[in-house]
Protein backbone atom coordinates (compact mmCIF):
# COMPACT_ATOMS: atom_id res chain seq x y z
CA UNK A 1 0.00 0.00 0.00
CA UNK A 2 2.87 2.25 0.80
CA UNK A 3 4.18 1.71 -2.70
CA UNK A 4 0.99 2.74 -4.46
CA UNK A 5 -0.17 5.90 -2.74
CA UNK A 6 2.32 7.76 -0.55
CA UNK A 7 5.50 6.49 -2.17
CA UNK A 8 4.37 7.57 -5.60
CA UNK A 9 3.32 10.99 -4.42
CA UNK A 10 6.71 11.41 -2.84
CA UNK A 11 8.54 10.20 -5.92
CA UNK A 12 6.66 12.61 -8.13
CA UNK A 13 8.33 15.38 -6.18
CA UNK A 14 11.86 14.14 -6.72
CA UNK A 15 12.66 16.17 -9.77
CA UNK A 16 16.29 15.15 -9.77
CA UNK A 17 15.30 11.81 -11.25
CA UNK A 18 14.10 13.52 -14.39
CA UNK A 19 17.67 13.82 -15.55
CA UNK A 20 17.83 10.08 -16.03
CA UNK A 21 14.47 9.52 -17.71
CA UNK A 22 15.10 5.94 -18.76
CA UNK A 23 16.07 4.76 -15.29
CA UNK A 24 13.37 6.88 -13.71
CA UNK A 25 10.75 5.17 -15.82
CA UNK A 26 12.21 1.83 -14.84
CA UNK A 27 11.91 2.75 -11.17
CA UNK A 28 8.34 3.89 -11.70
CA UNK A 29 7.42 0.66 -13.36
CA UNK A 30 9.15 -1.30 -10.64
CA UNK A 31 7.39 0.58 -7.86
CA UNK A 32 4.00 0.10 -9.47
CA UNK A 33 4.63 -3.54 -10.19
CA UNK A 34 5.93 -4.03 -6.65
CA UNK A 35 2.77 -2.37 -5.36
CA UNK A 36 0.59 -4.68 -7.41
CA UNK A 37 2.48 -7.77 -6.29
CA UNK A 38 2.31 -6.68 -2.67
CA UNK A 39 -1.41 -6.05 -2.93
CA UNK A 40 -1.96 -9.42 -4.55
CA UNK A 41 -0.02 -11.32 -1.95
CA UNK A 42 -1.55 -9.43 0.97
CA UNK A 43 -4.59 -11.68 1.38
CA UNK A 44 -2.87 -15.08 0.89
CA UNK A 45 0.02 -14.02 3.10
CA UNK A 46 -2.13 -12.89 5.99
CA UNK A 47 -4.06 -16.14 5.81
CA UNK A 48 -0.82 -18.10 5.83
CA UNK A 49 0.15 -16.18 8.94
CA UNK A 50 -2.37 -18.22 10.95
CA UNK A 51 -1.36 -21.66 12.06
CA UNK A 52 -3.71 -24.24 10.68
CA UNK A 53 -6.00 -21.75 9.03
CA UNK A 54 -9.44 -23.14 8.28
CA UNK A 55 -9.97 -24.05 4.66
CA UNK A 56 -12.58 -21.35 4.08
CA UNK A 57 -10.11 -18.68 5.16
CA UNK A 58 -7.52 -19.92 2.68
CA UNK A 59 -10.13 -19.82 -0.05
CA UNK A 60 -11.17 -16.32 0.98
CA UNK A 61 -7.58 -15.13 0.72
CA UNK A 62 -7.18 -16.62 -2.71
CA UNK A 63 -10.54 -15.23 -3.74
CA UNK A 64 -9.52 -11.70 -2.80
CA UNK A 65 -6.30 -12.05 -4.80
CA UNK A 66 -8.27 -13.45 -7.75
CA UNK A 67 -10.70 -10.53 -7.58
CA UNK A 68 -7.77 -8.11 -7.77
CA UNK A 69 -6.37 -9.89 -10.80
CA UNK A 70 -9.79 -9.78 -12.43
CA UNK A 71 -10.09 -6.08 -11.77
CA UNK A 72 -6.66 -5.46 -13.24
CA UNK A 73 -7.42 -7.47 -16.35
CA UNK A 74 -10.78 -5.80 -16.75
CA UNK A 75 -9.40 -2.28 -16.55
CA UNK A 76 -6.60 -3.35 -18.87
CA UNK A 77 -9.17 -4.50 -21.33
CA UNK A 78 -11.40 -1.41 -21.16
CA UNK A 79 -8.57 1.10 -21.23
CA UNK A 80 -6.75 -0.76 -23.98
CA UNK A 81 -9.70 -1.27 -26.27
CA UNK A 82 -10.88 2.31 -25.76
CA UNK A 83 -7.48 3.64 -26.70
CA UNK A 84 -7.24 1.42 -29.75
CA UNK A 85 -10.72 2.33 -30.98
CA UNK A 86 -9.99 6.06 -30.60
CA UNK A 87 -6.72 5.65 -32.40
CA UNK A 88 -8.15 3.64 -35.27
CA UNK A 89 -10.95 6.14 -35.83
CA UNK A 90 -8.58 9.04 -35.75
CA UNK A 91 -6.11 7.36 -38.06
CA UNK A 92 -8.82 6.65 -40.61
CA UNK A 93 -9.81 10.32 -40.52
CA UNK A 94 -6.25 11.49 -40.86
CA UNK A 95 -5.61 9.12 -43.76
CA UNK A 96 -8.73 10.33 -45.44
CA UNK A 97 -8.25 14.04 -44.92
CA UNK A 98 -4.52 14.45 -44.66
CA UNK A 99 -2.19 14.97 -47.55
CA UNK A 100 1.07 13.11 -47.71
CA UNK A 101 3.93 15.28 -46.67
CA UNK A 102 7.10 15.75 -48.60
CA UNK A 103 8.57 12.24 -49.03
CA UNK A 104 11.72 13.41 -47.23
CA UNK A 105 9.71 13.47 -44.02
CA UNK A 106 8.79 9.82 -44.39
CA UNK A 107 5.76 7.88 -45.57
CA UNK A 108 4.03 7.86 -42.20
CA UNK A 109 3.63 11.61 -42.05
CA UNK A 110 0.24 13.17 -42.82
CA UNK A 111 -0.52 16.86 -43.10
CA UNK A 112 -3.87 18.31 -42.08
CA UNK A 113 -4.99 21.46 -43.87
CA UNK A 114 -5.53 23.59 -40.77
CA UNK A 115 -3.88 26.83 -39.64
CA UNK A 116 -3.54 25.89 -35.94
CA UNK A 117 -0.01 24.58 -35.49
CA UNK A 118 0.05 21.12 -33.97
CA UNK A 119 2.16 18.00 -34.11
CA UNK A 120 1.33 14.58 -32.70
CA UNK A 121 1.66 10.90 -33.40
CA UNK A 122 -0.66 7.92 -33.44
CA UNK A 123 1.28 4.94 -32.10
CA UNK A 124 0.61 1.35 -33.02
CA UNK A 125 1.35 -0.99 -35.86
CA UNK A 126 0.03 1.41 -38.48
CA UNK A 127 1.65 4.45 -36.97
CA UNK A 128 1.27 8.01 -38.17
CA UNK A 129 2.92 11.32 -37.48
CA UNK A 130 0.45 14.13 -38.01
CA UNK A 131 1.37 17.75 -38.66
CA UNK A 132 -0.94 20.64 -39.44
CA UNK A 133 -0.21 23.07 -42.23
CA UNK A 134 0.05 25.68 -39.50
CA UNK A 135 2.91 23.73 -37.94
CA UNK A 136 4.69 23.34 -41.27
CA UNK A 137 4.38 27.07 -41.87
CA UNK A 138 5.61 28.01 -38.41
CA UNK A 139 8.57 25.65 -38.13
CA UNK A 140 11.84 26.25 -39.96
CA UNK A 141 13.55 23.13 -41.32
CA UNK A 142 15.77 22.42 -38.32
CA UNK A 143 12.92 22.79 -35.84
CA UNK A 144 10.76 20.50 -37.96
CA UNK A 145 13.54 17.93 -37.88
CA UNK A 146 13.53 18.16 -34.09
CA UNK A 147 9.75 17.72 -33.90
CA UNK A 148 9.82 14.73 -36.24
CA UNK A 149 12.69 13.16 -34.33
CA UNK A 150 10.70 13.59 -31.11
CA UNK A 151 7.61 11.92 -32.55
CA UNK A 152 9.60 9.11 -34.15
CA UNK A 153 11.26 8.39 -30.82
CA UNK A 154 7.80 7.95 -29.29
CA UNK A 155 6.77 5.58 -32.05
CA UNK A 156 9.97 3.59 -32.13
CA UNK A 157 10.21 3.02 -28.40
CA UNK A 158 6.45 2.39 -28.07
CA UNK A 159 6.14 4.95 -25.28
CA UNK A 160 2.41 4.57 -25.63
CA UNK A 161 2.63 1.09 -24.09
CA UNK A 162 4.40 2.47 -21.03
CA UNK A 163 1.74 5.11 -20.68
CA UNK A 164 -1.01 2.56 -21.19
CA UNK A 165 0.48 0.33 -18.51
CA UNK A 166 0.36 3.18 -16.01
CA UNK A 167 -3.11 4.27 -17.05
CA UNK A 168 -4.35 0.72 -16.43
CA UNK A 169 -2.71 0.53 -13.01
CA UNK A 170 -4.03 3.96 -12.16
CA UNK A 171 -7.54 2.92 -13.04
CA UNK A 172 -7.39 -0.37 -11.16
CA UNK A 173 -6.25 1.17 -7.90
CA UNK A 174 -9.05 2.23 -5.56
CA UNK A 175 -9.63 5.99 -5.92
CA UNK A 176 -8.20 6.88 -2.49
CA UNK A 177 -4.94 5.17 -3.39
CA UNK A 178 -4.51 6.71 -6.83
CA UNK A 179 -1.71 9.17 -7.36
CA UNK A 180 -2.48 11.46 -10.28
CA UNK A 181 0.91 13.08 -9.78
CA UNK A 182 2.49 9.75 -10.66
CA UNK A 183 0.69 9.53 -13.97
CA UNK A 184 1.65 13.10 -14.76
CA UNK A 185 5.27 12.44 -13.88
CA UNK A 186 5.38 9.35 -16.10
CA UNK A 187 3.93 11.38 -18.92
CA UNK A 188 6.65 13.97 -18.45
CA UNK A 189 9.38 11.32 -18.36
CA UNK A 190 8.20 9.92 -21.67
CA UNK A 191 8.39 13.37 -23.21
CA UNK A 192 11.85 13.91 -21.77
CA UNK A 193 12.99 10.61 -23.27
CA UNK A 194 11.72 11.64 -26.69
CA UNK A 195 13.32 15.07 -26.22
CA UNK A 196 16.65 13.38 -25.56
CA UNK A 197 16.35 11.52 -28.85
CA UNK A 198 15.39 14.71 -30.68
CA UNK A 199 18.29 16.55 -29.09
CA UNK A 200 20.70 13.92 -30.37
CA UNK A 201 19.35 14.26 -33.91
CA UNK A 202 18.62 17.94 -34.20
CA UNK A 203 20.48 19.67 -31.39
CA UNK A 204 19.01 21.31 -28.32
CA UNK A 205 18.55 24.82 -29.69
CA UNK A 206 16.24 23.83 -32.58
CA UNK A 207 14.27 21.62 -30.21
CA UNK A 208 13.92 24.40 -27.65
CA UNK A 209 12.86 26.80 -30.37
CA UNK A 210 10.31 24.33 -31.70
CA UNK A 211 8.75 24.08 -28.23
CA UNK A 212 8.37 27.85 -28.08
CA UNK A 213 7.18 28.15 -31.68
CA UNK A 214 4.41 25.62 -31.20
CA UNK A 215 3.41 26.87 -27.75
CA UNK A 216 3.07 30.35 -29.21
CA UNK A 217 1.05 29.00 -32.11
CA UNK A 218 -1.55 27.49 -29.82
CA UNK A 219 -1.90 30.71 -27.84
CA UNK A 220 -1.30 33.43 -30.42
CA UNK A 221 -2.37 36.22 -28.10
CA UNK A 222 -0.15 36.28 -25.08
CA UNK A 223 -3.18 36.60 -22.86
CA UNK A 224 -2.45 37.64 -19.32
CA UNK A 225 -4.18 35.63 -16.65
CA UNK A 226 -6.43 34.01 -19.23
CA UNK A 227 -5.50 30.33 -19.54
CA UNK A 228 -4.78 29.88 -15.86
CA UNK A 229 -3.07 26.54 -16.36
CA UNK A 230 -3.62 23.41 -14.34
CA UNK A 231 -1.77 24.64 -11.29
CA UNK A 232 1.94 24.07 -10.95
CA UNK A 233 4.33 24.14 -13.85
CA UNK A 234 3.29 22.52 -17.09
CA UNK A 235 5.26 19.69 -18.61
CA UNK A 236 6.45 22.00 -21.35
CA UNK A 237 8.20 24.33 -18.93
CA UNK A 238 9.74 21.37 -17.13
CA UNK A 239 10.96 19.90 -20.41
CA UNK A 240 12.50 23.18 -21.39
CA UNK A 241 14.40 23.34 -18.12
CA UNK A 242 15.61 19.76 -18.54
CA UNK A 243 16.83 20.38 -22.07
CA UNK A 244 19.73 22.29 -20.70
CA UNK A 245 20.77 19.64 -18.19
CA UNK A 246 23.00 16.68 -18.93
CA UNK A 247 21.94 13.11 -18.29
CA UNK A 248 22.54 11.99 -14.71
CA UNK A 249 25.80 10.28 -13.85
CA UNK A 250 26.36 6.54 -14.06
CA UNK A 251 26.36 6.05 -10.29
CA UNK A 252 22.96 7.56 -9.81
CA UNK A 253 21.54 5.56 -12.68
CA UNK A 254 22.95 2.37 -11.20
CA UNK A 255 21.43 3.13 -7.80
CA UNK A 256 18.06 3.82 -9.40
CA UNK A 257 18.14 0.56 -11.34
CA UNK A 258 19.10 -1.38 -8.22
CA UNK A 259 16.31 0.28 -6.26
CA UNK A 260 13.86 -0.75 -8.95
CA UNK A 261 14.93 -4.38 -8.71
CA UNK A 262 14.68 -4.41 -4.92
CA UNK A 263 11.20 -2.95 -5.00
CA UNK A 264 9.93 -5.69 -7.29
CA UNK A 265 11.78 -8.45 -5.49
CA UNK A 266 10.77 -7.47 -1.95
CA UNK A 267 7.08 -8.46 -2.07
CA UNK A 268 7.93 -11.72 -3.80
CA UNK A 269 10.51 -12.63 -1.18
CA UNK A 270 8.18 -11.63 1.66
CA UNK A 271 5.39 -13.76 0.26
CA UNK A 272 7.63 -16.77 -0.17
CA UNK A 273 8.94 -16.35 3.36
CA UNK A 274 5.47 -16.28 4.91
CA UNK A 275 4.28 -19.21 2.88
CA UNK A 276 7.23 -21.50 3.50
CA UNK B 1 0.44 -8.55 -47.91
CA UNK B 2 -2.54 -7.75 -45.74
CA UNK B 3 -1.16 -4.31 -45.12
CA UNK B 4 -1.03 -3.58 -48.81
CA UNK B 5 -4.70 -4.32 -49.36
CA UNK B 6 -5.62 -2.14 -46.37
CA UNK B 7 -3.65 0.74 -47.77
CA UNK B 8 -5.33 0.38 -51.11
CA UNK B 9 -8.68 0.42 -49.44
CA UNK B 10 -7.68 3.66 -47.73
CA UNK B 11 -6.77 5.13 -51.09
CA UNK B 12 -10.11 4.10 -52.48
CA UNK B 13 -11.95 5.73 -49.59
CA UNK B 14 -10.07 8.94 -50.29
CA UNK B 15 -10.96 8.78 -53.97
CA UNK B 16 -14.63 8.16 -53.21
CA UNK B 17 -14.82 11.00 -50.69
CA UNK B 18 -13.12 13.35 -53.11
CA UNK B 19 -15.55 12.40 -55.84
CA UNK B 20 -18.53 12.94 -53.55
CA UNK B 21 -17.18 16.34 -52.52
CA UNK B 22 -16.55 17.28 -56.14
CA UNK B 23 -19.95 16.18 -57.38
CA UNK B 24 -22.15 17.68 -54.71
CA UNK B 25 -23.14 21.33 -54.48
CA UNK B 26 -25.42 23.21 -52.10
CA UNK B 27 -28.20 22.81 -54.68
CA UNK B 28 -27.58 19.13 -55.27
CA UNK B 29 -26.49 17.50 -52.07
CA UNK B 30 -26.72 13.78 -52.83
CA UNK B 31 -25.15 11.32 -55.25
CA UNK B 32 -25.83 7.70 -56.05
CA UNK B 33 -23.30 4.87 -56.12
CA UNK B 34 -23.78 4.67 -59.88
CA UNK B 35 -22.76 8.31 -60.37
CA UNK B 36 -19.68 7.92 -58.18
CA UNK B 37 -18.76 4.71 -59.96
CA UNK B 38 -19.07 6.41 -63.34
CA UNK B 39 -16.87 9.29 -62.28
CA UNK B 40 -14.26 6.97 -60.77
CA UNK B 41 -14.10 4.49 -63.62
CA UNK B 42 -12.89 7.14 -66.06
CA UNK B 43 -9.57 7.11 -64.23
CA UNK B 44 -9.30 3.49 -63.14
CA UNK B 45 -10.65 0.01 -63.57
CA UNK B 46 -13.03 -0.44 -60.69
CA UNK B 47 -16.07 -2.63 -60.02
CA UNK B 48 -19.45 -1.15 -59.17
CA UNK B 49 -19.77 -3.43 -56.16
CA UNK B 50 -16.41 -2.22 -54.82
CA UNK B 51 -17.61 1.37 -54.89
CA UNK B 52 -20.82 0.29 -53.19
CA UNK B 53 -18.88 -1.49 -50.43
CA UNK B 54 -16.57 1.46 -49.86
CA UNK B 55 -19.48 3.88 -49.68
CA UNK B 56 -21.25 1.60 -47.24
CA UNK B 57 -18.14 1.59 -45.05
CA UNK B 58 -17.89 5.36 -45.18
CA UNK B 59 -21.53 5.61 -44.15
CA UNK B 60 -20.85 3.30 -41.20
CA UNK B 61 -17.91 5.48 -40.25
CA UNK B 62 -20.18 8.54 -40.19
CA UNK B 63 -18.45 10.25 -43.07
CA UNK B 64 -21.31 9.83 -45.50
CA UNK B 65 -25.00 9.93 -44.71
CA UNK B 66 -27.42 7.91 -46.74
CA UNK B 67 -31.11 7.86 -47.44
CA UNK B 68 -33.16 5.37 -49.34
CA UNK B 69 -34.45 6.40 -52.74
CA UNK B 70 -36.41 3.68 -54.46
CA UNK B 71 -34.22 0.61 -54.72
CA UNK B 72 -30.91 2.36 -54.10
CA UNK B 73 -29.35 4.67 -51.55
CA UNK B 74 -28.48 8.31 -52.09
CA UNK B 75 -25.36 9.50 -50.32
CA UNK B 76 -24.20 12.86 -49.03
CA UNK B 77 -20.98 13.89 -47.30
CA UNK B 78 -21.65 14.80 -43.65
CA UNK B 79 -19.34 17.78 -43.98
CA UNK B 80 -17.03 19.51 -46.38
CA UNK B 81 -13.40 18.58 -46.31
CA UNK B 82 -12.68 21.72 -44.31
CA UNK B 83 -15.37 20.94 -41.75
CA UNK B 84 -14.12 17.40 -41.24
CA UNK B 85 -10.54 18.61 -40.93
CA UNK B 86 -11.61 21.14 -38.32
CA UNK B 87 -13.46 18.50 -36.31
CA UNK B 88 -10.48 16.14 -36.55
CA UNK B 89 -8.28 18.90 -35.17
CA UNK B 90 -10.74 19.53 -32.35
CA UNK B 91 -10.92 15.86 -31.49
CA UNK B 92 -7.16 15.64 -31.41
CA UNK B 93 -6.78 18.68 -29.17
CA UNK B 94 -9.51 17.44 -26.84
CA UNK B 95 -7.78 14.17 -26.05
CA UNK B 96 -5.23 16.18 -24.08
CA UNK B 97 -7.88 16.72 -21.43
CA UNK B 98 -9.26 13.20 -21.23
CA UNK B 99 -7.33 11.17 -18.70
CA UNK B 100 -8.01 7.73 -20.18
CA UNK B 101 -7.61 8.74 -23.79
CA UNK B 102 -4.27 10.40 -23.48
CA UNK B 103 -2.34 7.30 -24.39
CA UNK B 104 -4.17 7.18 -27.72
CA UNK B 105 -2.41 10.19 -29.16
CA UNK B 106 0.98 11.50 -28.11
CA UNK B 107 1.36 15.22 -28.63
CA UNK B 108 4.57 17.08 -29.18
CA UNK B 109 3.30 19.83 -26.92
CA UNK B 110 1.27 19.01 -23.87
CA UNK B 111 -0.23 21.79 -21.91
CA UNK B 112 1.65 25.05 -22.01
CA UNK B 113 -0.74 27.76 -20.91
CA UNK B 114 -0.73 31.24 -22.34
CA UNK B 115 0.89 32.59 -19.17
CA UNK B 116 3.86 30.33 -19.52
CA UNK B 117 4.98 31.49 -22.91
CA UNK B 118 7.11 34.30 -21.54
CA UNK B 119 8.66 31.80 -19.15
CA UNK B 120 9.37 29.48 -22.08
CA UNK B 121 10.94 32.29 -24.03
CA UNK B 122 13.25 33.14 -21.16
CA UNK B 123 14.30 29.51 -20.90
CA UNK B 124 14.94 29.39 -24.63
CA UNK B 125 17.17 32.44 -24.42
CA UNK B 126 19.12 30.66 -21.71
CA UNK B 127 19.54 27.51 -23.81
CA UNK B 128 20.65 29.59 -26.79
CA UNK B 129 23.11 31.59 -24.74
CA UNK B 130 24.69 28.51 -23.25
CA UNK B 131 24.92 26.86 -26.63
CA UNK B 132 26.59 29.95 -28.09
CA UNK B 133 28.99 30.01 -25.16
CA UNK B 134 29.88 26.33 -25.25
CA UNK B 135 30.40 26.08 -28.98
CA UNK B 136 31.90 29.50 -29.45
CA UNK B 137 33.78 29.27 -32.72
CA UNK B 138 31.23 26.98 -34.35
CA UNK B 139 28.49 29.60 -34.69
CA UNK B 140 25.80 27.05 -35.47
CA UNK B 141 23.75 27.91 -32.42
CA UNK B 142 22.47 31.44 -32.84
CA UNK B 143 20.64 32.63 -35.86
CA UNK B 144 17.79 34.77 -34.75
Amino acid sequence: MLLTGPAQRLMARMHRFRRAPREALLVWQAVSLGGVLAALSLAPASVAGFREAPTWLVWLGLLIAAAMVARLLWSGHTVGSGIRADRRRHRDLVDLLGTHADPVHGTQVRVLAHPTPTAYCLPGLRRRVVLSEGALAALPADELTAVLAHERAHLRARHDLVLEFFTVLHRSAPPWLRAPEALREVRLLIEVLADRAARRTAGEVPLARALVTLARGVHPQEALGAGGGSGGESTTVARMALLAQPTAGFGMRLVMTAFGLVVVAAPVILLVMTLV
Amino acid sequence: MARKSINRLGELERAVMETVWAMTTPERRTVSVREVHQALSTGRDIAYTTVMTVMGRLAEGDLLSRQRSGRAYLYAAVGTREELTASTMREQLNTVNAEDRRAAILHFLDDASADEISELKAALAEVEARQAGSIGKDSKGVRR
